[in-house]
């Protein structure tokens, strides 16, 4: 009896306890999600040094947090509710030095979380004036543990972008050489050394005018506003006044009318400085089509036909570049090609005498002209790449040194300042 | 059987392929012909595009939707015109002030970014991560800094490039010929897919669905060259025994 009594109970006891374990999980899944704590120094504000759409929130990092905490941030733009998911993140992965920001423009801290929440992502783009509210909760698997109060921001855009401090200052200082180049050019003159592909120039149009025949300038595909545009009328100015000089003839087929128009001044202005004024042709320069192809077609149509002894491709080219190139080759024409388009440069190598490249070209209207401007401009180029070869070649050196011995501030600074915001 | 206007559209396509491949010969009736087609019909493609995609939706659409603020950049676009007409082309400053100092304006910040910063930025950021990098990894971004600044020595035109100096604008011109060689290929075989889609075409056309219009006006083009050359000869040789 008192066997039978204590085996009934044996399995009472097995039963609820298997009862009592069965339904732990079920019973902590269903338990109500209540934060164990309030998230304090949550705050919102205004993205600083951007067009708007966006605000930072910051708020410490809490002592209970451990590695599998993640924050869900929540935004809304009404006062009450329609809380919408802008972001979430592992709490680990995220602090104050996070942010993208230069040093001189963003003082973050690891004790803190800083977050730039893009509005325009979560709502569309926002009215001006739209305040923001926001929240955020931790959690840890699933659970919520904390969250915080709401608090709110106006997003807008800030007339001055402080991260870009290294643009503006790069900028002033090549402004500043730029004014001294000036100043210089005009009272002693600037040194510009050889360019090769210019002496043949005098060669081309030499030979033109023994010949008979004319000789052909295409200024490329871009309108006047294009650097590698305007270098080519800096360029066909010099080369008319030779035409004129020889008394040959130079004809200029033009894709842009606002490129012929300024052409046409270019080449008349020549013709004046050469005192060959009666010589020149008002038609020298003239339309013939904006269409890239049918351009080419008659170019290389014209080409054929007067078959020219020296053809100029100096601007900026696209895929017509080799179609004329090798039109005027297959007519024995020596060929002189500038051009900054770095993808059609092989073709003017293997179908031209002499090429100019990339910035030989702007370099080109320089070296013929020796204008002050033009020059100063040269030098200011060359002043800025300077300053990247010798950031290039000092910043190697120092970034990895610091990286090797973790001089991390070192390397955050080297970073920071030659980096685009 | 295709419709009629496909058989004529095959026809003229056909027949302009050919006749600008015929350039490839000498120059010829055939090209002029297709070359002016091609012309007029490029101005006029471009004079619709400007009348419909920038006319109308950008400057007729807003005014007659009272937006006059459109007004401003199509009179300064309307100011460079003048150009043609020496009395008031003085007008035309306006439009082009307004065009450099936009252009410059929204270049020069741009430049900055792209043309030094980025470059200094992406040759130094690997370097940053240097003690946890490859020694393969290490020695490509030590080619990458090298190649950087001595093309950019290429392009210096301070200095004479003597002595040491011309060495290292050699290196850079051996970093941009080789730069130029994977463009060059790329850029080829970018070309001879077109080229394939002209001879798909031809191909397509020579069908007999087409009435073999790829072989018929291929032989007509030889038949005319062959009996232009032979009377070109026939002249010639007329006007050696005339002299």
């Amino acid at each position: 009896m008192t066997k039978n009594k204590a085996l009934h109970l044996a399995v009472l006891f097995l039963f609820t306890a298997g009862s009592a374990f069965a339904a732990k999980p079920a019973a902590v899944k269903k338990a109500p999600a209540q934060p164990a704590a309030a998230i304090t120094g949550f705050a919102a504000a205004d993205m600083p040094y951007d067009v708007g759409g966006a605000a930072l929130l910051r708020w410490p990092v809490g002592h209970a947090e451990t590695p599998d905490t993640v924050y869900t941030v929540f935004a809304s733009t009404v006062e009450n509710g329609g809380w919408v998911k802008a972001d979430e993140f592992k709490a680990a992965g995220n602090s104050g030095k996070s942010v993208d920001l230069p040093f001189w423009a963003w003082d973050g801290s690891s004790s803190e979380h800083a977050l730039k929440v893009d509005l325009n992502a979560a709502f569309g783009e926002l009215p001006a004036g739209t305040v923001v509210h926001f929240k955020v909760e931790s959690s840890v698997n699933g659970v919520v543990t904390a969250a915080s109060e709401p608090v709110s921001a106006e997003p807008k855009g800030n007339w001055f972008r402080l991260d870009r401090l290294n643009n503006v200052v790069l900028f002033v200082v090549l402004v500043g050489v730029f004014f001294w180049a000036v100043s210089h050019a005009k009272r002693k003159g600037l040194f510009i050394r050889r360019i090769a592909g210019l002496d043949a120039i005098d060669e081309a149009i030499g030979r033109a005018t023994e010949m008979g025949k004319p000789i052909y300038y295409t200024t490329g595909n871009q309108p006047i506003s294009y650097i590698g545009t305007i270098a080519s009328t800096f360029i066909l100015g010099e080369v008319s006044k030779k035409v004129a000089q020889y008394d040959s003839m130079i004809q200029v087929p033009h894709y842009d009318p606002v490129v012929m128009t300024v052409c046409k001044e270019v080449v008349k202005q020549s013709y004046l400085e050469a005192g060959r004024p009666d010589s020149y042709r008002d038609d020298s320069n003239f339309f013939v089509s904006q269409d890239q192809f049918s351009f080419a077609a008659s170019v290389d149509g014209l080409i054929a036909r007067e078959k020219p002894a020296a053809v100029f491709f100096m601007g900026y080219f696209s895929a017509e570049a080799l179609l004329l190139a090798e039109v005027g080759a297959a007519n024995g024409a020596i060929q002189i090609a500038g051009t900054d388009a770095e993808g059609q440069l092989p073709f003017f190598f293997t179908a031209c005498d002499y090429t100019l490249i990339g910035e030989e070209l702007y370099a080109a209207g320089a070296y013929l002209s020796k204008e002050p401007m033009l020059l100063s401009a040269l030098k200011v180029q060359d002043f800025g790449k300077l300053v990247v070869m010798l950031a290039v070649l000092f910043g190697t050196v120092i970034v990895m040194l610091g990286a090797k011995f973790h001089w991390d501030t070192l390397v955050n600074v080297v970073v920071n300042v030659f980096k685009a915001y | 059987m295709s419709e009629p206007w496909m058989i004529a559209g095959a026809w003229l396509a056909t027949g302009l392929t050919i006749a600008l491949f015929s350039f490839l010969y000498k120059d010829n009736p055939f090209f002029k012909i297709a070359e002016h087609l091609y012309l007029g019909a490029g101005m006029g493609w471009l004079f619709q595009v400007s009348v419909f995609s920038v006319w109308g939706p950008k400057i007729w659409t807003p005014i007659s939707n009272g937006d006059l603020m459109v007004l401003v950049p199509s009179i300064l676009g309307l100011s460079l015109m003048t150009q043609f007409i020496p009395k008031i082309s003085w007008i035309s400053r306006y439009g082009f002030t307004f065009l450099m100092g936009y252009g410059a304006g929204l270049a020069i910040p741009a430049s900055l970014a792209t043309d030094f910063m980025n470059q200094i930025m992406g040759t130094l950021q690997p370097l940053a991560g240097v003690s946890s990098m490859t020694p393969l990894a290490i020695v490509n971004s030590l080619i990458v800094a090298v190649g950087l600044v001595c093309v950019l020595f290429y392009f210096f035109f301070s200095v004479e490039h003597q002595g040491h100096f011309k060495k290292v604008s050699n290196i850079g011109v051996y970093f941009l010929m080789i730069y130029f060689g994977a463009s060059f290929g790329n850029t080829v075989m970018a070309r001879f897919s077109l080229l394939y889609g002209r001879f798909d075409d031809l191909y397509t056309f020579s069908g007999g669905n087409y009435f073999y219009a790829t072989q018929i006006i291929l032989a007509g083009m030889v038949v005319y060259f062959i009996v232009h050359e032979l009377l070109r000869k026939k002249e010639a040789s007329e006007g050696e025994a005339a002299q």
